[in-house]
């Protein structure tokens, strides 16, 4: 009585917040992504068919229409007077996000960090997405594999206000380290990711200053991964091994066409599947997380699920779509006992 | 010749001596500057650059601005990608429609900034916003990846040593050159920058003044920003994103004026190669990253300083322009 | 030959409201013309559809967020002013605040200095920044855009630097929870800090010697150096002031975020500029300096944050919700525009 009574309180705060959300039918989830990027098209359709697979009454992709820290904040406490009663965020900082789910958690609002984690103390659920240092790490492995454990790589990455760049950073280093030698960093160029044509000009620059010098190129960012592959295409020799990130379609072409070694793969429509389903769960059918799950921990969160990542090569790049699907559906069989206690 | 004259003058000789200083410093400093290919880099970034910052350039003339630059050759940018992978238009015609968007956003920013007597500067502001919005909305944030094999190869090929796109580069800033330094409209221009009112006591018209040079910075962005799409090989709704800051500070860097009344073609180009060249040499020094942002600073104010510095040891810098 | 760049007088004039202090009896006219008084019934007019049209616009959850994203924006706008006032600028007002934020985070986190002193520490060192622009300004006489560009980079590029990107997260706790205090339900309180700079600032420009002497610089340096004026130290002053205001922004959002972070206003604290320019501009303040108009600033803040407000809460999609911002803002300034226009000439054919 006392609890419910709390939540009326609770609920009266946030106005449009329903009073006892209990069937399916209620839940409204919000995607909210950092900004317009193309890596979040693929949330749309994982919304699309999480509401007709769990019968939810919505999960809209809502995009703040710039990366604005400030933008995306006010546009989730909007979202809350809008009615949606559950988010799955991508932290526009991973410390920062915490305070409007702060708000929205005193609002009995259930948030997940998606495709990016939020820093620990979190209020979010849990932290869902690809683990970016363990991408990259991967990414680097991969190359320097290709590259028979021998040469001189460069990493070109994201925007140095984004404390994951650090983790990229890091994690390109320590497979370098564990190359025994092997491999030499020549440089990292970061600050690339904010728009293609700054890209693409330091890219250029480097491939024409260094290009002689330099066996591999692992890019953990998709503006630079775009640039990197269109840039080999351009030199053409396919002398320069590389792999990328991300399922943009240029990267995807110079894959098949051999001009790119592969790309780290992440799992947006998946991310956007399983966490619908997952706050149709909570909010529909009072379920709660597992705080004794196997969450795994990664630099920011010790509240981490993998959403899954995996190295994409020219076999069946075609299909990547599919071999996402593939890797939700495994997700999804063992989600729910694994993560959940239900009632 | 004109424009050789134009570089003689004082305040370009300065830049001159920066930029071949600082190349010189460069290519001794990384022989690899030198080559052809990186020679191609920095001229189709040079080619892209100086397109849209003489359409700030020409707004600036005339003491106003355009905030919407980026915006416009975005929404060009999209509207050329998307007509040829949608509409399935020829590479002609799709320019066509791109020039034409460009120039009627131009006209528009001139037209409601003339009949509203309000400053350019909320007018683009809220254009801005419209051509940006306009972008977003028609492709989603997705880019339009089916830009024909012509126009791809025009943003890689070279003719002889230089790039395609210098070959389109150069001709419009002799163009605009000569426009501002021989025509009577530019000339035009320039004077009613300096002073409106007395521009319009001499029988120049207000009107077409800033619709004529708000028209002509729309095209400029317009053929920046298919050029964009020509080097990214995909129409992004992120190009024009940083043409901003970028538009006012080579004209500025090159002695422009932002009260109007004058602006140097050369000194704008001069401007381009400067800040391009700063970030080659961040690039190729191999300067660590977490240093690149201090570095840059450091050096764009480094290289403006010394040519005040030259300008003040002549005796002819400006007594006093604080602002 | 750079005389030009001087004469303000050769600026389209704005209506005789804009200027202050207005002649006293055409006081009354000069308001009902000026884009005060237009701004006044914008709001209005806005706050009367969007109540109307839009579902959860007057929800106290939203009437709070404005109250809160006024306040910011307010403080960032007011830091701008400063600056314009010398018919100048600063690009790196975004980078100054993070700067700042970054040094009370710094002291309040690794000094362990308590709130005091910190918010002191930090707001000097957001004076210093700006003043460091200013004196570059007047010793090269470079014109600020340049300067500030390139100060832009180095200020933020040497915070990244010390402090590798990472934050402050460990705020105490009296000044997270002062972020979320909720006056009446709906008012924060960092629109009531707003409100101080602004009641300060107001009383500067009108009744100081000092603020009357800035404006006198900005409107015309050449004349104020000759009666006298030190022009320099003046805009120093003004670079200083910039810097100080954005500094209390900085802290301000770091309020708001519950933490201290560098991304806080985007890369090289660029995304800041908006707000920063648009604001002053709506309300009257001139580009070409010598004028300001704090209340007109504070009134443009109001605008935009109830407009871009209501338009999310229409859910128009959010990619178009850009283009609906840039039209709402067009025709209501356009519309503004005539009928300031019709009032002076009601008012001028007496």
């Amino acid at each position: 009585m006392k609890q419910s009574l709390q939540r009326i309180v609770f609920a009266a705060a946030a106005l449009a917040v329903s009073a006892m959300p209990s069937l399916a039918a209620d839940v409204k989830v919000a995607l909210v992504p950092g900004g317009p990027h193309p890596y979040f098209a693929n949330w749309e359709q994982g919304g699309k068919d999480a509401v007709k697979d769990f019968g939810i009454k919505a999960a809209d992709y809502r995009v703040p229409a710039k990366w604005e820290l400030g933008l995306q904040n006010q546009m989730i406490e909007n979202l809350t007077a809008q009615g949606y009663n559950a988010f799955l965020i991508f932290p526009g900082d991973p410390v920062a996000t915490n305070s409007p789910m702060a708000d929205l958690q005193a609002a009995n609002i259930p948030s997940i960090a998606t495709a990016g984690c939020t820093k620990d103390p979190s209020p979010a659920l849990f932290c869902f997405g690809t683990d970016t240092g363990h991408s990259a790490y991967l990414g680097a492995k991969e190359l320097i594999k290709t590259m028979g454990g021998k040469g001189t790589i460069v990493h070109f990455t994201g925007n140095l206000v984004d404390p994951n760049t650090q983790l990229r950073m890091d994690a390109v280093a320590q497979a370098v380290a564990e190359s025994n030698g092997g491999i030499k960093l020549l440089q990292t160029i970061a600050d690339i990711d904010r728009t293609p044509q700054e890209a693409d000009e330091k890219i250029n620059a480097l491939l024409a200053a260094r290009g002689k010098d330099i066996d591999g190129i692992i890019t953990s960012a998709w503006l630079p991964a775009v640039s990197s592959a269109t840039a080999l295409r351009r030199i053409g020799d396919k002398r320069i091994k590389m792999v990328g990130i991300d399922h943009d379609q240029v990267v995807l072409k110079a894959i098949k066409d051999g001009f790119v070694h592969g790309t780290m793969l992440q799992n947006p429509y998946g991310q956007a599947y399983i966490g619908s389903y997952v706050m149709s769960e909570i909010i529909g059918h009072g379920c709660k997380v597992n705080d004794k799950a196997p969450f795994k921990s990664n630099a920011l969160t010790a509240r981490f699920i993998d959403s899954g990542t995996g190295f994409q090569g020219s076999d069946g790049v075609d299909d990547f779509q599919n071999t996402m699907k593939a890797v939700t559906a495994e997700l999804m069989k063992t989600f729910k006992a694994t993560y959940l206690i239900c009632p | 010749m004109n424009l050789i004259r134009n570089a003689l003058r004082a305040d370009s000789l300065g830049l001159l001596l920066v930029v071949l200083i600082g190349g010189a410093a460069l290519s001794l400093a990384r022989p690899e500057f030198l080559t052809a290919y990186n020679i191609d880099v920095i001229l189709v970034g040079f080619s892209l650059t100086v397109i849209y910052a003489l359409g700030q350039g020409v707004i600036i003339a005339i003491g106003h601005m355009n905030l919407a630059l980026g915006a416009t050759g975005c929404l060009v940018a999209v509207a050329f990608g998307g007509s040829m992978q949608v509409w399935g238009l020829p590479v002609w015609a799709a320019m066509l429609f791109g020039l034409l968007i460009g120039t009627f956003c131009g006209f528009l920013n001139g037209w409601l900034t003339h009949k509203s007597g309000l400053t350019s500067f909320i007018i683009t502001l809220a254009t801005l916003s419209i051509f940006k919005g306009i972008s977003l909305g028609i492709t989603q944030a997705q880019p339009f990846y089916g830009v024909a094999d012509s126009v791809k190869a025009f943003g890689s090929d070279r003719w002889g040593p230089l790039p395609e796109t210098l070959l389109v580069a150069l001709p419009i800033v002799i163009g605009v050159a000569l426009f501002l330094g021989k025509m009577i409209p530019g000339r035009q221009m320039l004077a009613f920058g300096g002073n409106p009112n007395a521009a319009e006591l001499s029988g120049i018209s207000r009107a077409r003044m800033v619709i004529l040079a708000h028209t002509l910075s729309g095209l400029l962005a317009a053929i920046a920003g298919m050029m964009s799409v020509a080097r990214l090989q995909l129409a992004s709704p992120a190009i024009g994103d940083e043409w901003l800051i970028a538009s006012f500070a080579a004209p500025v860097i090159g002695g422009a004026v932002l009260s109007g009344g004058h602006l140097s073609v050369v000194g704008t180009c001069l401007g381009v190669l400067i800040v391009s060249l700063i970030n080659q040499a961040l690039v190729m020094l191999a300067v660590d990253p977490f240093y690149v942002q201090v570095m840059l600073g450091a050096l764009i104010l480094g290289a403006v300083g010394l040519n005040r510095l030259r300008e003040s040891r002549l005796g002819n810098a400006p007594v006093l322009r604080l602002s | 030959m750079n005389v030009t760049a001087l004469s303000t007088s050769s600026r389209p004039s704005p209506p005789a409201g804009e200027r202050e202090p207005a002649a006293k009896n055409r006081a009354l006219s000069g308001f009902l013309g000026s884009n005060i008084f237009g701004l006044i019934i914008a709001i209005a007019v806005f706050v009367l559809l969007f109540g109307l049209f839009a579902n959860g616009f007057l929800s106290k959850v939203n009437i709070y967020s404005i109250s809160r994203s006024i306040g910011i924006n307010g403080v960032i706008g007011l830091a701008m002013m400063t600056v314009l006032v010398t018919g100048g600028l600063n690009l790196g007002l975004g980078a100054i605040a993070v700067c700042s934020a970054m040094v009370v985070g710094w002291s309040l986190q690794n000094l362990g200095l308590g709130i005091a002193p910190s918010l002191m520490i930090g707001v000097l060192a957001g004076a210093a920044l700006g003043a460091v622009n200013g004196l570059i300004v007047v010793t090269t006489r470079l014109h600020s855009f340049v300067v500030t560009l390139a100060t832009m980079s180095i200020f933020f590029g040497t915070m990244i630097l010390l402090s590798g990107a990472q934050g402050f997260n460990a705020l105490p706790r009296v000044m997270t929870t002062f972020g979320r205090i909720r006056m009446y339900g709906v008012v924060s309180p960092l629109l009531l800090i707003m409100l101080l700079v602004a009641a300060i600032l107001y009383y500067i420009y009108r009744y100081t010697a000092f603020g009357r002497e800035m404006l006198a610089a900005g409107a015309n340096p050449f004349a104020a150096k000759l009666s006298g004026l030190p022009v320099e130290r003046l805009f120093v002053w003004c670079h200083a002031l910039c810097g100080a205001i954005g500094a209390i922004a900085g802290v301000m959002a770091s309020v708001r975020n519950g933490a201290v972070v560098p991304s806080m206003a985007g890369p090289l604290g660029a995304d800041w500029l908006l707000p920063a320019f648009l604001a002053p501009v709506l309300g009257g303040t001139l580009l070409t300096g010598g004028s300001v108009s704090v209340i007109g600033a504070i009134l443009g803040t109001i605008f935009v944050e109830i407009i871009t407000s209501g338009l999310y809460m229409l859910q128009i999609g959010e990619f178009w919700i850009q283009t609906a911002l840039g039209l709402v803002l067009l025709g209501a300034i356009l519309l503004e525009r005539g009928r300031a226009a019709m009032a002076l000439q009601r008012s001028t054919r007496r």
